[in-house]
């Protein structure tokens, strides 16, 4: 390694992260809100005590890592599976019927029915996607994007009527029982065991894509689906298939895993766009699983503190979402830049989603 | 091309590590004011927290609230801080840590945060926890119910008799019971004017998309509704939008005094004083002497009442007037109340 390199793999970060919170304080500035104060307060609420770290950034981060990995497994195989939002839905509103309607004295065996429920409704909800794009050549983005919209709608089908809580009156599901929440890991927090299993499964998918065949199949099929092809002993339908599947199951684990360690019941309004902040996540992350831990932290951060600089600061929550956005930019932009200019000009390895084989041509 | 790789993973493992550094070193010395924060508590300032599930710049129910922390605030000389939750996960979150930093009242202001203050409230004994429009209470959590359905009849009379073409319409923001029961009280009062009234029923999904709310009100309108009652808040606004844009097409507003928001096409307001609601239960809590209950306000305390709009008084017919001076009247004295929807009767 070059000394140039380190340099710039210390530089460019702190740039990146200097870039981003100037933004937001000529941002704050300009729409006459206190910067210091809003400043300090992102922070604090963000990881001012280890009370705001582990209810507030942690906890938000675990959807986020869930979202970020099926965004990540997805975009790897080549597959451009932009309906993890409704993935999630589908996976908290299987697992909420899941668990609304075990018998009760079930304990673990019963909160492992009900995460498994979203897993496979999850994957199910992909393989819509999945099977569209490869019989009939439907463009996944667009069938995800349409398949999100339709499990918001059925999510809220769900808690008006099938699923709605038991005197028949609010627009959300019975709670679910506490046998068949997830642990606390910190008592007195709401850091759930969620957590733990998140980044267990990010772990898991680093491994596997890293370190196994199926996992160099997928990432092959994904460099270039006809060299994959080509070789004959890829069968990229297959791959392609599967790897949306598991993308789906992953983005329904999280949402199995909200519903039963954070909301304990369907709400409509479940996730504030997860499966979207989840792309920005995955690609901050250069679609690598194990550094999605990290890059979701970050996200996780950015939503508790902009919920802070609302509570401490009195900034209105659209100011917030507009200077989220555009953290969410200059992170991602930077990331992106420096990453082609350490690749030599080149596209990032193997991160750039390449069109399938049924999907038009990228470039 | 593993020479680069490697590189590329120490460069990443950087990127997070210094991000985080340069934050920390960007707020250092920050955690500070959480003693400064206890310190204010001690000394006897009130500290009073608003969570609203929409934004506050509506004009509607999210804004009086905001408006009643505001009235705290001046006059308790109160320290305050709303936050706008947009998800369910959110309400434990602030609850919770409204909660740590020792505040005094915490409204969660709708029906849907009850949940979560029972859940939170236990472990913060010294923070009372309000949920308006809820009905549960325990030793720290109370709630605040307004008859917000007897100023709905009272529009429902206003509509029933203003309208030309005998089809009024109403628009909710999402299907919830407070809603429904407006809107079966505004059916009931119209009703009581001109029993072959019709009334279409629209609800447009969310609180906040004002042009989806346009949207339902243009469709109403071209379905011959000539008067709407509208409550779906910051949504609400574009039904306005829409009855500026139609001929003789007029509103009722809800939840807080919409008059003026478009003078011109506004009958009147069914309007809830939450900041006289909010103060009431501030002063108590300040003074020691809150007890935790459900508060029921309404017509006779004057939280709940029809405002007419004066700039168009004159278009409303004499009777119709009279009428609601008279259930007015009855309302107050409690010998009638606006009916409300057998399904909700069950579920309290």
């Amino acid at each position: 390694m070059t000394s140039r390199t380190v340099l710039r793999a210390l530089l460019e970060p702190l740039l990146a992260g200097m870039l981003a919170l100037l933004v937001l304080a000529v941002l704050l500035g300009a729409s006459g809100y206190p910067v210091g104060e809003a400043l300090t307060a992102l922070w604090q609420g963000a990881f001012g005590s280890w009370s705001v770290i582990a209810s507030g950034t942690l906890v938000r981060a675990t959807p986020l890592l869930f979202a970020g990995l099926a965004v990540a497994v997805a975009f790897r195989a080549g597959i451009l599976n932009i309906g993890a939002e409704g993935q999630l839905l589908i996976g908290a509103a299987a697992a909420t019927a899941m668990a609304v309607n075990l018998p009760p004295g079930l304990g673990a065996a019963g909160l492992l029915l009900a995460l498994g429920a979203g897993v496979l409704c999850g994957g199910a909800w992909a393989a819509i996607a999945a099977v569209l794009r490869l019989r009939f050549g439907v463009l996944e983005v667009i069938s995800t994007i349409m398949l999100n919209v339709i499990a918001l709608n059925i999510t809220g089908l769900l808690v008006r009527g099938p699923l709605q809580e038991p005197t028949r009156t609010f627009p959300q599901s019975a709670l679910i029982d506490q046998a068949l929440r997830l642990p606390r890991v910190i008592p007195g927090t709401r850091l759930h065991a969620g957590v733990v299993l998140a980044v267990v499964t990010a772990l898991v998918i680093g491994w596997f894509l890293r370190a196994t065949a199926p996992g160099f199949r997928l990432r092959m099929t994904g460099a270039n689906p006809h060299a994959a092809a080509s070789t004959g002993r890829i069968d990229v339908a297959r791959v392609t298939l599967l790897a949306f599947i598991s993308s789906g199951a992953i983005a329904g684990l999280g949402g199995a895993v909200e519903v039963t360690g954070v909301t304990y019941a369907l709400y409509e309004n479940l996730s504030p766009g997860y499966g979207y902040t989840a792309i920005a996540v995955a690609l901050l992350a250069r679609l690598n699983p194990a550094r999605a831990i990290g890059s979701a932290v970050i996200f996780g951060a950015l939503e508790a503190g902009a919920s802070a600089m609302q509570r401490e600061a009195q900034v209105p929550a659209g100011m917030v979402g507009v200077v989220e956005a555009c953290v969410i930019l200059v992170l991602v932009a930077s990331e992106w830049i420096g990453a082609r200019a350490a690749a030599g000009g080149r596209l990032i390895r193997g991160g750039t989603p390449r069109s399938g084989p049924t999907s038009a041509p990228a470039t | 091309m593993t020479y680069r790789l490697k590189s590329g993973n120490f460069a990443r493992f950087s990127t997070f590590s210094a991000l985080l550094i340069g934050l920390s070193l960007a707020a250092c010395g920050a955690p500070k004011s959480e003693s400064v924060d206890t310190a204010a508590a001690s000394t006897g300032t009130l500290r009073v927290a608003l969570l609203t599930p929409g934004p506050v710049s509506d004009q509607a129910w999210n804004g009086g609230a905001f408006a009643g922390l505001q009235r705290i605030k001046d006059s308790l000389a109160a320290r305050v801080s709303h936050i706008q939750t947009k998800t369910p996960a959110e309400f434990d979150e602030n609850f919770r840590l409204y909660g740590e930093q020792g505040y005094s009242i915490v409204f969660g202001h709708g029906f849907e945060y009850q949940d979560a203050a029972k859940r939170v409230a236990p472990d913060f004994p010294k923070t009372m926890y309000v949920t308006t429009s809820g009905n549960t209470t325990g030793p720290n959590i109370a709630g605040l119910e307004f008859a917000f359905e007897d100023g709905a009849y009272l529009a429902g009379i206003v509509a029933g008799a203003a309208t030309r073409s005998g089809t009024i319409g109403v628009i909710g923001g999402q299907e919830m019971p407070p809603v429904k029961r407006s809107f079966y009280a505004f059916e009931a009062g119209a009703k009581s004017v001109n029993p072959t009234i019709r009334v279409i029923t629209s609800y447009i999904g969310n609180w906040d998309d004002a042009s989806a709310g346009k949207e339902q009100a243009l469709a109403q309108i071209g379905r011959g509704v000539d008067v709407i009652f509208q409550n779906a808040d910051a949504a609400g606004l574009g039904v306005f939008q829409a009855a500026r844009e139609s001929k003789g097409v007029r509103i009722i507003g809800a939840n807080s005094d919409q008059n003026s928001i478009a003078p011109e096409v506004v009958l009147g307001s069914v309007v809830i004083d939450l900041p006289h609601a909010f103060l009431l239960v501030a002063k108590e809590v300040q003074a020691g002497t809150f007890a935790p209950r459900v508060i029921s306000l309404g017509m006779k305390t004057d939280v709940v009442r029809l405002v007419i709009n004066p700039a168009l008084r004159t278009t409303i017919p004499a009777s119709a007037l009279t009428a609601v001076d008279s259930v007015t009247k009855q309302l107050v004295a409690g010998t009638f109340s606006a009916p409300v929807p057998p399904i909700t009767a069950v579920a309290k």
